[in-house]
């Protein structure tokens, strides 16, 4: 396999916004918990409008991004994970099908937990999110209980995650590496992913943070 | 001139008093002082939203503070003894509440001048005085909490 991989030429298979915004939200999740945990919640805040506004970049780039990067190139229907599980599914590049499920479920995940600290408050009315407005302190009350429990969810996915990736590095693939650089080995049989015009990155990061600052600020500009 | 016995049996049926003093069982004065306390979170949070909007509703920042002022009056009240978790209920409130008296008092003294100083500042209409004087009443709350509740589980 070692040799097959050195043999293979090596493509861009995670284009950079991709890669951005995984690292970007891997160092933001355990800075958050940190956060919210030693009372320093204006950080804790803008941890979370942060991650906002990459989780509305990564959903429109699972349009328009690089094909790596597309929910209609990852997000695989029962027949390709029996494949898969079979070992019948033949050259890919990209997440295989459980993994592309594994990032969504991830990035759903994250959506929840933003989407609930929106309208969180503590218990003192010192510290609301920006939506919390809109609802009954008890309402918001309630909700920042449920934030506390989701985020468990969130590190059970994430567990399972770093569990997969140690998974597939005693098996001799290694996916960090990949996801740093960029590059990896395309298999034979593969067509390498196509990537999009950095123009369009640009453009979506525009929107994205556009629409985060817009939710920050309580949907006032 | 009071003798030391007479004080020392009014102490006693004080402290004996406690949640049935009050008229209500231990359980009840949890309950009771959760919605309190939900009152006061929910007037806090209309002033704050009003507070942080730049240009504060006076009406609602009146009404508020008056209550919050109340509230405050009030809060002595709400901790008899017997309404700890030996209460039996699910309450937060931490036994220290009642061992550490001195300390429990100083904190609700400090929440009643500060809720005291933002009901005049709000009725006065003194909106450069209202931010401040409200920060010190979330601080006030805060500082308490800290000390005397439970952390949240999770």
């Amino acid at each position: 396999m070692a040799a097959e991989e050195r043999e293979s030429p090596r493509v861009m298979v995670w284009d950079a916004p991709t890669r951005l915004v995984h690292w970007l939200i891997a160092a933001l999740i355990p800075f958050s918990w940190w956060s919210a945990h030693n009372d320093h919640l204006p950080w804790h805040r803008l941890s979370g409008f942060t991650i906002l506004g990459l989780l509305i970049f990564r959903f429109i780039w699972g349009w328009v991004g690089a094909s790596t990067s597309r929910f209609r190139g990852f997000v695989a229907g029962p027949a390709r994970i029996r494949a898969y599980l079979g070992g019948r599914l033949g050259a890919y590049v990209g997440h295989n099908p459980l993994g592309g499920w594994s990032s969504l479920a991830m990035l759903a995940a994250l959506s929840l937990q933003v989407g609930l600290g929106l309208f969180s408050i503590d218990e003192d009315s010192l510290e609301p999110g920006p939506l919390a407005g809109l609802v009954s302190f008890d309402t918001a009350r309630a909700i920042a209980h449920i934030h506390h429990l989701t985020f468990w969810v969130v590190i059970a996915l994430v567990a399972l995650h770093l569990c997969a990736i140690a998974f597939y590095a005693a098996r001799g693939r290694h996916l960090t590496k990949a996801m740093v650089t960029g590059r990896a080995a395309l298999p034979p049989g593969a067509q390498a992913p196509k990537l999009a015009p950095a123009w369009r990155a640009g453009l979506v990061a525009a929107i994205a943070a556009a629409i985060a600052c817009f939710v920050a600020h309580g949907l006032k500009l | 001139m009071r003798s030391p016995r007479l004080s020392a049996c009014a102490a006693a049926l004080l402290f004996a008093g406690g949640a049935a003093a009050s008229g209500l069982t231990g359980v009840e004065a949890v309950k009771a002082r959760q919605t309190h306390m939900k009152a006061l979170g929910a007037s806090a949070k209309a002033v704050g939203e009003q507070v942080r909007g730049g240009s504060p509703d006076l009406t609602v920042v009146k009404a508020e503070a008056a209550k919050i002022d109340a509230a405050a009056k009030a809060l002595p009240s709400w901790f008899p003894t017997g309404s700890g978790p030996s209460s039996g209920a699910k309450t937060k409130a931490l036994p220290l509440i009642w061992t550490d008296t001195g300390g429990f008092a100083a904190k609700q003294h400090a929440l009643a001048v500060a809720a005291a100083k933002f009901d005049q500042v709000a009725q006065a209409g003194d909106t450069a005085a209202i931010n401040p004087a409200f920060h010190e009443i979330a601080a006030a709350c805060k500082s308490c909490h800290q000390t005397y509740k439970a952390k949240d589980e999770d």
